[in-house]
């Protein structure tokens, strides 16, 4: 009988292990990191992604353009998902962390092939992420929450670096009042829900100056019928998340039709059902019905009659949206309807933008939900002339870029809501933690104060990055920004992202959240840490168990 | 092909068992380098793409898909010790290849295997009774520091490592917290009780500990109130979706009208149920299955909570702990729908809170038991994933002590304990078995091998040493202290590991020394593999 090599793991199964898969991590780490390298700061560059479906991804932010990449390799996948888990944190910093992570990444590679043991490094690590989070709360001053000044300047330096940094001021001001519109607060903390209570509706055409922060909510909507009236004074509005029309039964249920006045008693029925629920709705006397289903011609017919406007198939979200800005209750069953569940509003309009018509809540008293409608493009469009043919349909391209510009700022303003402290930018953070742990680094033995000295290093890849994007002389720019540091003075130096100049932070003014920052080194570091302690990667494991009797050729041990 | 009337492959004798073994060994190769305190993680990566990153052994070899028979075996095994202990489930894995591998060499020398079996048997007998009797050291005798220093011992070697204190403070609280008093008068602390979130975000250290359960469910509706207090809590195992006819049923009408009267009541079933279990006083109702958007509104009006689409897991744990009981339906004896207020479960609040970007439902102060929900936080799923594995394994060292209440010192020390007592056992023994028991003597030290060769030590000078001191203390009555020495992996050297602090559950030793030998065993007995062809290639085949 011949000898058959032993086979334990699935043909296919690829096996990578001890320094060639770490380093293959840090590779991929650092692949990634390049990617978005150049969108950091005010002198970044915007990325243009073309997704499988054809569509074009215009951005600088570095969640929305990882989002896109499609990656094979694990390492590089994990760095992915940090962008994501920044941007559900805190909503700002996306690029940062990404930058970070690989620069923490690619100093540790020396110490792992000089043989430096992996838990060594990734201890320091650890400890250099204690010391660092210690310094930033020593450097972080707090703000007023309610000075809108002071909160629109940390706005404007997140929306500096955007594509949107023309618009400054309009961007930091459309942030803060929506913020401020939505924040409720509950048992002494302030609940701010942006996601569900803050819509962002782009709509082509005008200049950027149009945009605005609605009182209430706007969306994409007519009335059903032409003659209903389409401007109402306090209106009084009743939500509905049921049809207006007549629903089919639940169970399965035929009626086996035997005369012909049967088949009229039907049809009749269906219309008396229709004629007694829009009754119902007339009762109540309202001025503007909406309801999340459809509304069939004749229930449409009965409410114009009645002199009430309706609109029907609006987004549950939209729905909930109304409800918060008007007070209104969102009711299921028509007949149950109560005058109380009725919400009131300044102003109700619909509008003709463009080509399409647009439904207008507005005025309303005490909003807890509204809409920042978003103008713009034609500007950028006539700019971009040149590029006619790649540009011809990428109106909603560029405003999707504004939409998720404003998105970061609005992160920024709800941050600084929750939490008031501000640590100052432009890489003046970055340079005091470097700074500080150099120092600590000193006074700590053995081995590990060599990965521990590597972090305080990796930390200048922030002002360093600034300051390339801005293609200024990197080394004499930072030998200048070190030896400010090395002065001992506590005046926060750092990159003027535009100029390239070494400025005072405290005089020109940016400055960034707390919790961006320190969620930025967290993540960063503790990714890095994750990877760092991979020594053996297995792929192409078969997700679903097969049957594993058609694997039974004998076949090598891969290892 | 042989003439053997099979339709396959047969295999038998030395052939079969030396592939066994290799393939064990194969097994142990992979798991080698993630034990101990300076083990590293393997990434699996699967054919979707999904990334894994653990240093457990279960969960390596579950999703390896190993495909040699007899190396599944050695995966069942780290599965059967992460079910019975929940840790030490790659030193059990390492132990049992080695045992294996010294088998192969004694068959080699013409030893039967029933003699090594038998061998194996006993040394594992004495092994456990000596644990047992001298070793192990009871918790009370070393008091509260014992449990955190069984925490960090489970901790250390995972990649929450880092922030060590941080996490065993965290395991013994939260083990604390659900301790129970059984009708024996026993103490238990269920695992189950605690609930593991994981949500990427923050940094490791924002990790909590908080009282109560915490579900990953969100309200029903947005006009629900965010928090109820105190809350009356309704566990349904139903839907309060528009009631229709099991699949199948039809209804056949007559009379148009009755087809209206069909539809009113559908919706007035599901009606008149919500009004029952209002009325019965709940203001907070969780069910596995789905709410009508229709009828949401009535929780609305009532101010109650209403949480739809309850994992099953999760609705168990919340009904015991809030003394709820779950109805299946709301018929009563009489025929008719009622919900009586006894099977409402009672709680100081359920409120929604918001972790990040996702809303999780909380329900505190629950009435009848204690539970406990830790929230992890990290930078991305991959660590919170394998932050929950690490944690659950510490958490289950935790229990065992405290429900065993012994411990024994960690880092190779009761193996090198263990390994000399049964060298001296074993001469005392005329028989073959003498043989096979020196065998099992050094199999043992492969755990302090491993460990010291993790650690970048040298692995012989570390255990002759070890084995020095260890048949000192064993020899010499005055030198009993001796035999609490372990490996120092930072530094490189011997120490008392039980003053260190390195602990481990006796329990999971033990169990981990039977297991190993009984899946030893099991391969050991195997003298011929036959490899049935597939019933298809039958059919269709040439002969």
């Amino acid at each position: 009988m011949f000898q058959v090599p032993v086979l334990v793991l699935k043909e296919g199964t690829k096996r990578e292990s001890g320094h060639k898969a770490q380093l293959g991590n840090i590779t991929a780490a650092k692949a990634v990191s390049d990617t978005v390298r150049t969108t950091l700061g005010p002198r970044a560059m915007l990325k243009m992604v073309l997704d499988a479906m054809g569509g074009i991804v215009l951005t600088n932010d570095g969640n929305a353009v990882l989002r896109e990449i499609d990656v094979s390799h694990p390492a590089a996948k994990s760095m992915i998902e940090l962008s994501r888990t920044q941007d559900e944190e805190v909503g700002d910093g996306t690029t940062s962390v990404i930058v970070l992570a690989g620069e923490l990444l690619s100093v540790a590679e020396p110490f792992i092939e000089r043989g430096i043991h992996p838990r060594i490094v990734v201890n320091a690590y650890f400890k250099a992420l204690d010391d660092a989070v210690e310094v930033i709360d020593k450097l972080a001053t707090k703000i007023d929450p309610n000075d809108n000044k002071a909160v629109n300047n940390v706005i404007a330096s997140c929306i500096g670096t955007k594509y949107m940094s023309r618009h400054k001021e309009l961007m930091c001001e459309l942030a803060s009042t929506a913020v401020r519109t939505i924040a409720t607060e509950v048992d002494g903390h302030k609940v701010i829900d942006i996601k569900n209570y803050a819509r962002i509706e782009k709509v082509p055409g005008g200049g950027v100056e149009d945009s605005c922060v609605l009182r209430g909510v706007m969306f994409d909507k007519d009335v059903t019928h032409p003659k209903m009236r389409r401007k109402i004074n306090n209106p009084k509005i009743l939500l509905l998340d049921c049809p207006l029309e007549y629903t089919k039964l639940e169970s399965q249920a035929n009626v086996e039709i035997a005369k012909e006045s049967d088949w009229e008693a039907l049809l009749k029925q269906e219309e008396t059902y229709v004629e007694k629920l829009c009754s119902e709705i007339v009762k109540l006397k309202p001025d503007l019905v909406i309801t999340e289903k459809g509304v069939s011609d004749l229930a449409q017919h009965y409410l114009m009659k009645a002199n009430i406007s309706c609109i029907r198939r609006v987004k549950k979200t939209e729905n909930n949206r109304i409800a918060k800005a008007t007070g209104a209750t969102i009711v299921s069953r028509a007949e149950e309807a109560k005058e109380s569940d009725l919400g009131i509003a300044g102003l109700f309009e619909v509008k003709k933008i463009g080509d399409e018509y647009f439904t207008f809540i507005t005025e309303c008293a005490s909003p807890k939900a509204c809409t920042i409608l978003l103008r713009g493009a034609s500007k950028v469009l006539n700019v971009m002339k040149t590029f006619d043919i790649l540009f011809l349909n990428s109106k909603k391209d560029v405003l999707n870029e504004i939409e998720r510009n404003l998105q970061d700022a609005l992160c920024v303003a709800r941050n600084i809501m929750r939490d008031p402290r501000i640590v100052p930018g432009g890489g003046a953070t970055e340079m005091f933690v470097s700074k500080a742990l150099g120092e600590k680094a000193k006074s700590l033995e053995g081995v590990i104060q060599f990965p521990y000295r590597a972090v305080s290093q990796a930390m200048e890849v922030i002002p360093r990055t600034l300051l390339e994007n801005c293609g200024a002389n990197v080394v004499r720019a930072l030998t200048e920004l070190r030896a400010k540091y090395a002065s001992g003075k506590e005046t926060p130096w750092g990159v003027n992202g535009q100029t390239g100049e070494i400025v005072d932070m405290s005089q020109y003014g940016i400055w960034e959240p707390y919790t961006v920052k320190v969620q930025t080194i967290k993540t960063a570091v503790e990714s890095a840490a994750l990877l760092l302690r991979i020594d053996d990667i297995v792929s192409g494991i078969s997700k679903k168990k097969d049957d594993g009797q058609n694997a039974s050729q004998p076949q090598n041990e891969e290892e | 092909m042989s003439s053997l009337a099979i339709y396959g492959e047969r295999q038998s004798g030395e052939d079969v068992r030396t592939q066994n073994i290799t393939a064990c060994i194969a097994i142990a190769n992979i798991l080698r380098s993630s034990l101990g305190p300076v083990g590293l993680d393997k990434m699996l990566v699967d054919d979707m793409g999904d990334v894994i990153v653990t240093n457990d052994g279960a969960t390596i070899l579950k999703q390896l898909e190993v495909e040699h028979p007899a190396a599944k075996v050695l995966v069942e095994l780290a599965q059967q010790q992460d079910e019975e202990v929940g840790d030490g489930t790659t030193s059990v894995v390492l132990l049992a290849a080695e045992l294996l591998k010294r088998a192969d060499d004694l068959v080699r020398r013409g030893i039967h295997p029933t003699n090594i079996i038998a061998g194996y048997r006993l040394a594992m007998r004495e092994s456990c009774r000596f644990l047992r009797d001298t070793f192990a050291v009871s918790v009370e005798k070393l008091g509260k520091s014992c449990l955190l220093n069984t925490a960090r011992t489970a901790i250390s070697s995972k990649i929450i490592g880092s922030e060590i204190d941080f996490f065993a403070n965290l395991a013994v609280e939260a083990v604390l917290a659900v301790k129970r008093k059984t009708e024996v008068g026993k103490y238990k602390y269920p695992i189950k009780a605690i609930n593991i979130l994981k949500k990427s975000g923050k940094g490791a250290r924002d990790s909590q500990l908080l009282k109560g359960i915490g579900l990953n469910v969100t309200r029903a509706s947005q006009g629900m109130p965010l928090r109820v207090s105190p809350a009356k809590i309704a566990c349904l195992d139903f839907d309060l979706r528009r009631s229709k006819m099991k699949m199948g049923v039809q209804v056949l009408v007559e009379d148009p009208k009755e087809l209206e009267r069909i539809q009113e009541k559908e919706y007035e079933v599901t009606k008149s149920r919500i009004e029952a279990i209002l009325k019965a006083g709940a203001n907070a109702i969780f069910t596995t299955k789905g709410i009508d958007d229709a009828a949401l509104k009535y929780f609305v009006e009532k101010n109650a909570i209403a949480v739809r689409r309850v994992a099953k897991d999760d609705m168990k744990r919340l009904a015991k702990a809030t003394g709820a009981s779950v109805q299946l339906t709301m018929a009563d004896l009489g025929g008719e729908e009622s919900f009586d207020p006894s099977f409402l479960g009672s709680a100081e609040e359920v409120v929604e809170e918001t972790i990040s970007d996702d809303k999780f439902i909380f329900v505190r102060g629950c009435k009848n038991l204690a539970s406990g929900t830790i929230v992890l936080r990290g930078p991305n799923e991959y660590m919170c994933d394998e932050m929950s594995r690490s944690l659950h394994d510490c958490l289950c060292a935790v229990q065992r002590a405290l429900e065993s209440n012994y411990v024994v010192p960690g880092g190779g020390c009761v193996e090198a304990s263990l390994s000399i007592f049964l060298e001296n056992f074993a001469t005392t023994l005329g028989g073959r078995e003498q043989l096979a028991i020196a065998e099992f003597s050094d199999a043992l030290l492969v755990i302090p091998k491993t460990l010291a060769a993790n650690a970048a030590l040298d692995a012989t000078d570390m255990i002759a040493k070890l084995r020095a001191v260890h048949n000192a203390a064993q020899l010499d009555s005055n030198k009993g202290n001796l035999s609490h020495m372990g490996l120092d992996l930072e530094n490189g050297h011997l120490r008392d590991n039980l003053e260190a602090g390195i602990l481990e559950p006796a329990m999971s030793k033990i169990k981990s020394i039977q297991l190993a030998t009984e899946a030893a065993i099991t391969i050991l007995r195997i003298d011929d593999l036959i490899k049935l062809k597939k019933k298809q290639e039958d059919e269709s085949g040439e002969y």
